[in-house]
């Protein structure tokens, strides 16, 4: 994941919910033409949210992928300064992939919901271990504060 | 559940997949050439009908995709009298006689239609 629009997990029910936040900074490069912080990107954090809890719930060393996004609003907008609060919770859950409803708020106010589908591939289109690649996404699980980081072997 | 209370739903379910205006959804609508349906799509369906109808679709159990991968089941790019037995099997209300006369498996995803999906669920909720 080369942007990763999360600062940290609080939660992560497997196969049921996540909690996660991201803080939104005035020095991020998203925000040098805009003063709010881009709706597209508070729906990069739900999905994220999204892609972790539907890989929680799956087999061990599943890779996620979007689907689509069913349906997306921004009622409001997040400003430098604002703590998001992201909640994803999976409507239904297949072996093929996961139904995810989410919604994201500042203070209570909601600046972001939306339904959306994540993939979970197959292992055998997973891709071959990797040790570099593995032990980044390892420190990345850590540092998110996800509990279900992949081990080392795995 | 009234037949046309299913037929409703089911459209409902296929334009809410597909981003379609209800009316575009007719019952001999191939979901592939008709609705433009992409593999996405399929799992999109499949949620939409478990949630509507409160029931639970095994893997492979609507949209087998076994037919697409199974050697034994096609053979130069035809299926097979295996794999006509298959779908067969798997797919009791598709229209397989006009299918078994050129069973070219390029041709398996329009078997899939609005009233197969129709007489899949009156399966399953009267199950």
């Amino acid at each position: 994941m080369r942007y990763v629009l999360v600062d940290r997990f609080l939660e992560m029910e497997a196969g049921e919910r996540a909690r996660s936040v991201k803080c939104v900074t005035r020095g991020e490069p998203f925000l040098n033409d805009l003063p709010f912080y881009p709706p597209a990107l508070v729906l990069e954090a739900l999905l994220q949210t999204g892609g972790a809890l539907s890989r929680a719930g799956s087999e061990a060393g599943q890779m996620s992928v979007l689907g689509k996004v069913s349906s997306a609003s921004f009622p409001a907008h997040a400003y430098p300064g604002d703590r998001i609060d992201i909640e994803v919770t999976i409507a239904l859950s297949r072996p093929e992939g996961t139904l995810c409803e989410g919604v994201a708020t500042v203070d209570g106010r909601e600046v972001g919901r939306a339904e959306f589908m994540i993939v979970l591939l197959p292992p055998e289109m997973t891709p071959p271990p990797d040790p570099e690649r593995d032990a980044k996404r390892r420190l990345l699980a850590r540092a998110l504060g996800l509990p279900h980081a992949p081990k080392e072997n795995a | 559940m009234e037949e046309q209370e299913i037929i409703s739903k089911v459209r409902k379910c296929v334009a809410t997949a597909l981003g379609r205006d209800e009316d575009e959804v007719q019952l001999d609508s191939v979901l592939s050439t008709d609705l433009e349906a992409e593999s996405i799509d399929y799992l999109d369906i499949t949620f939409q009908l478990e949630r509507e109808f409160g029931i639970s679709i095994q893997k492979d159990e609507l949209f087998p995709q076994k037919i697409f991968q199974d050697e034994a089941l096609v053979k130069d790019g035809v299926v097979t009298e295996q794999g006509l037995a298959y779908l067969k099997e798997k797919l009791p209300y598709a229209d397989l006689e006009k299918f078994s006369a050129d069973p070219k498996v390029t041709a398996v995803p329009e078997l899939f239609t609005v009233q197969l999906l129709v007489s899949f669920v009156q399966t399953k909720v009267a199950a």
